[in-house]
């Protein structure tokens, strides 16, 4: 299992800190997130202070300093999303997932990271649930259970064929 | 597809393509924009590839997939030429069927058209459904011809011509004439004319300048531009490019969100489409003009969307906005004077030229010319993309194209210009929508999100909404903002928790004053905008919270309870099994009771409840029965 | 060669060069207009909102603040208008009720004419003045420390929570920042933060009319720029 080096990712952008945010959300798509040591390297092969590396890390919702989980559910909270009922599914993962933050958080076992994101621009099939990158329509707790669910038994499979 | 070296060329390569097109005898249509495509479109499509293949008609049938229709909430859509018969909501389980009977055959399909839900009739062809036929779909039907992915299409139906000619007929000059007669004005939100800016950057000081799209579109409830971009970003690029000569530029940059994966990819082919056929690039057509794009993303941050925050991201900074005293036509990308307008804006640009300033400002009023597409979401029947000429009154847009409430519900509120604008009741739905119209009434227009609200939705528990978003969004650069808006929020929250204080709502208003005054940056002087309109039009709903502990929407959990009924209960335990908090208990077949303090609120069981048994109640009053 | 402009400021007319901000030139000629984040010697930033005037143009007045508005000729500014300081003194009760453990910060909502606060008092240990962050990366280039985090979260820190090879533990960042200086009975104890009122620059100031600086000590070791 080889992952490109930061090196390979920055590719022919290098001493061009203009690009520090594309270089940054290319590295979140490989890594899932942005390490103090791909910071450093990135602040290296740009020429941008490392402070203002991590300022970007933090300051964009995109980018995340913390490892996230296998398996990303991202939820709608846009106003469309909201009046047609987001809350009920930000509870609902929660409860199921265990997580203590109003606002979503990755489970301790790695497996989930919830997020809530300010509109997706799907707003006439709201509320949105995004899986992994898979746009789900007409959102409702049960569905999202059941969406879960899926992951959950897959993960277990794929969990039970390694150890064949 | 050769490169092309003048102007020539290019019309002699539309003329092939016409006729190639002309000569499609059948053309299947299918949306494959991002609504469509959670609908499952994608899997609708390999199954039609491979229907076609199946019946021998890959050869002779046109499979053409389009961007964004704008009609997300009956996806996936498709149309089927030249009988335009216009099915939706289909699953690839429908293919094999609407090959042999629609395609191959000469039969309709019934269950797979549109059913009017006013009427309960089935509609045959996209004009005559209700929804379609009160737009003026100008920019939008656009969207319908062409395939975003082959620059071809857009090329056949007459792209590129408004650059060909701009390059040949029109002096820089002369472009910033046409397009300030049009009345063209910002269409993401400013609505500041564009001709106007077009002028002020031309004569800024400055060999470089720059040309930029601004594709963020952080409204939630607003997806114009992901549509326009998604579906037809030839369209802004030729309007770029168009700019570009006019003030004197030779780079652009599309600044794209994120969370718009789709938008991002198609742009990208676009440019590299565009480069290889001699449309960007050095020499554009053989003119000397050297235009080039390029597409950067946005990094999930609202904040983005405001011109100067937008320009620090694209130069590799955090998004913190700067005071504009000095204007980014004159003072923009590092340093250099920049025009930076929204998508929809650069998409009509071409029309612009093609048509001439007369014909676009024949629509629209005195002050708002032109069409403008609007996000029509909310508690309406038919939700989507609507595009109308500017001056149209809210009444039509909610009730003839949007088609009216739900659920038999009344509708309460429209609340428009996203987080920016202001909610308008239902007492106002006879304003004309229009910049000046919606800015008097204490709203805007906007970038175009209309969102309706019903009975059920607490103006209050808007406020709280959009107070919460800003907050979240803020750069925190700047005290009005990132400590008043918290104040502003912390106001609000106490009055929908109950612990509201008649005197807070003077505070608040003192409190409005001094984030819209003091605010560096449009985020935080128009954050206030949504307390403001609710204060002004729903100030009784603030009352009731404050003075009785009363939500009369049912929304605010602190002072609602869930209640079952136990005469319509039948102890079916659907509602027990889906709290998420434990807070149902009972036996089965007798009456469920919900334990008040393990219940969270958030309304899980009354979502599965088939005997409308579970009621909301608050300040000892019930709201109404679910 | 310096090319200079002349501007009204509270009725007086003020000399400035171009390229000076209306704050600066207004505090060189002795118009007091109070400001927090403003340092001299550091790039100006706007983000205390304390030095907003009215720039009157055209008939209408826009609130701007002064740190960032470059003087131009014929420039007619109100500094001291009731509408100014109205403004003024509320985004310094925001200021105080978010931080209120500093003598800095307590002199500044006095000096701006805050009498009561309306918000419940949080205890904040920072006010996000941004002096500490552009004493390091402008004035000794050591870029340790920067702005972290959005909104509510906006935090000063070392990248990645750890003090970085290039601090060099000059302690500059200490000296300028407005919450090091404790108020005369020492830091407050947490839920019983309190405005006392009695700073050293409310003394000074008898009733407060025109915008003539006072040489109030604002929190001693804190001076504003007029005291250099």
């Amino acid at each position: 299992m080889s992952q490109p080096s930061i090196e390979t990712i920055v590719g022919d952008r290098k001493s061009q800190p203009h690009q520090l945010i594309e270089v940054l959300q290319d590295i979140q798509e490989v890594y899932s997130y942005i390490s103090q040591e791909a910071a450093t390297a990135v602040s290296h092969y740009l020429g941008v202070p490392l402070i203002e590396v991590f300022r970007s890390a933090s300051f964009y919702k995109a980018l995340s300093l913390e490892p996230r989980g296998k398996n990303v559910i991202t939820l709608c909270t846009g106003t469309a999303c909201h009046v047609r009922g987001s809350n009920p599914l930000l509870d609902q993962a929660q409860a199921l997932l265990k997580l203590d933050h109003d606002h979503g958080g990755t489970t301790k076992d790695g497996l989930f990271t919830v997020e809530c994101v300010n509109c997706l621009g799907a707003c006439a099939i709201g509320p949105i649930a995004v899986l992994n990158g898979v746009y789900h329509p007409h959102m409702t707790s049960a569905k999202l259970t059941s969406l879960i669910a899926a992951v959950r038994e897959a993960e277990e499979m794929r969990g039970t064929d390694a150890q064949t | 597809m050769p490169r092309l070296k003048a102007i020539t060329e290019l019309f002699d390569l539309r003329a092939q393509l016409q006729a190639a097109r002309a000569a499609e005898k059948t053309v299947i249509t299918v949306c494959g924009g991002t609504g469509c495509q959670a609908s499952k479109s994608l899997a609708v499509i390999d199954e039609i590839r491979a229907e076609l293949k199946r019946q021998q008609l890959d050869a002779s049938v046109k499979l053409r997939i389009t961007g964004c229709q704008g009609f997300c909430e009956n996806g996936p859509i498709m149309v089927i030429d030249p009988r335009n018969l216009f099915y939706c909501r289909i699953v690839p389980e429908d293919v094999k069927e609407i090959i042999s009977q629609s395609v191959a055959g000469t039969e309709v399909i019934e269950r797979l058209l549109y059913t009017d839900p006013a009427t309960g009739k089935k509609i045959r062809t996209e004009a005559e459904i209700p929804f379609y036929r009160a737009q003026d779909r100008v920019l939008l039907s656009q969207n319908r011809q062409i395939d975003p992915c082959a620059i071809e299409d857009y090329v056949a139906i007459g792209g590129y011509t408004a650059l060909a000619k701009v390059l040949t007929e029109f002096a820089p000059e002369a472009v910033i004439a046409e397009i300030g007669a049009s009345g063209l004005r910002g269409r993401g939100g400013g609505g500041f004319p564009t001709g106007k800016k077009w002028a002020s950057c031309r004569a800024a000081a400055g060999d470089e300048k720059y040309v930029v799209c601004n594709a963020d579109e952080g409204d939630p409830g607003a997806y114009m531009d992901r549509s326009v971009l998604e579906g037809n970003p030839h369209a802004v690029l030729e309007g770029m490019a168009i700019g570009a000569w006019a003030i004197g530029a030779e780079q652009g940059y599309v600044y794209v969100r994120k969370e718009y994966p789709l938008a991002v990819a198609h742009s990208r082919q676009a440019i590299t489409q565009a480069r290889e056929i001699g449309l960007l690039g050095a020499n554009i057509l053989g003119s000397g003009f050297n235009f080039d794009v390029q597409v950067a993303r946005g990094g999930g941050a609202f904040i983005c969307g405001e011109s100067t925050a937008l320009m620090a991201s694209v130069e590799g900074k955090v998004g913190e906005p700067r005071a504009k005293d000095v204007h980014t036509v004159e003072d923009g990308l590092w340093h250099r004077p920049t025009t930076l307008n929204n998508v929809e804006t650069w998409a009509n640009c071409p029309s612009i030229i093609n048509n001439g300033a007369h014909w676009f400002a024949s629509k629209g009023t005195e002050g708002s010319k032109g069409t403008k597409i609007f996000a029509l979401t909310g508690q309406v029947r038919n939700t989507g993309l609507v595009e109308v000429a500017m001056g149209t009154p809210l009444r039509r847009i909610i009730f003839d194209i949007g088609g009216g409430a739900i659920n038999g519900r009344a509708i309460k509120a429209v609340q428009t210009g996203g987080p920016s604008g202001g909610c308008l009741p239902a007492s106002l739905f006879d304003l004309s929508v229009d910049f000046e119209t919606l800015e008097k009434a204490g709203s805007m227009v906007g970038s175009g999100g209309m969102v309706v609200m019903d009975e059920k939705t607490c103006m209050v528990d808007v406020a709280k909404y959009f107070l919460a978003f800003l907050l979240d969004e803020s750069c925190g650069k700047c005290v009005p903002c990132r400590i008043g808006i918290d104040r502003m929020l912390e106001i609000i929250t106490d009055i929908s928790e109950g612990r509201g204080r008649p005197e807070q709502i003077p505070l608040l208003e003192e409190l409005v004053e001094t984030v819209q005054e003091t605010s560096l940056c449009a985020l935080g002087k128009t954050a206030p905008n949504p307390v403001i309109s609710t204060l002004r039009y729903f100030r009784d709903e603030y009352l009731a919270h404050i003075r009785e502990k009363r939500c009369p929407a049912g929304v605010c959990r602190e002072l609602i309870a869930y209640v079952i009924d136990g005469e319509k209960c039948t102890g079916c335990g659907v509602c027990l099994r889906a709290c998420p908090y434990e807070a149902i208990k009972g036996a089965k077949k007798e009456p469920h009771i919900i334990d008040a303090l393990a219940c969270r609120k958030c309304g899980i069981c009354s979502e599965g409840c088939k005997f409308e048994a579970i009621t909301i109640s608050s300040g000892g009053v019930p709201c109404y029965s679910m | 060669m310096l090319q200079y402009v002349t501007l009204t400021i509270d009725g007086a007319k003020v000399r400035a060069p171009k390229g000076t901000s209306v704050l600066d030139a207004a505090v060189h000629d002795g118009i007091c207009i109070p400001h927090l984040c403003h340092t001299p010697d550091l790039s100006d930033i706007g983000a205390c909102r304390l030095c907003i005037v009215e720039h009157v143009r055209n008939g209408t007045s826009k609130i701007t603040a002064s740190c960032t508005l470059l003087v131009q000729e014929g420039m007619m500014i109100r500094a001291n208008s009731d509408r100014a300081r109205k403004l003024r003194r509320n985004v310094a009760e925001l200021l105080l009720t978010e931080a209120p453990n500093s003598r800095a910060i307590q002199d500044i909502a006095l000096r701006c004419g805050v009498k009561e606060a309306r918000y419940p008092f949080r205890n904040n240990d920072c006010v996000l003045c941004g002096r500490c962050v552009r004493t390091c990366t402008e004035l000794y280039r050591g870029n340790a420390i920067g702005f972290v985090g959005r909104g509510k979260n906006r935090h000063v820190e070392y990248p990645f929570g750890t003090r970085p090879d290039t601090c060099v533990l000059c302690r500059a960042c200490i000296t300028v920042c407005p919450m090091s200086i404790p108020p005369c009975d020492g830091p407050m104890k947490r839920g019983e933060e309190r405005f006392c009122g009695k700073c050293e620059s409310q003394l000074q100031i008898p009733q407060y009319e025109s915008g003539d600086c006072v040489r109030c000590d604002l929190g001693r070791g804190f001076s504003c720029a007029r005291h250099r």
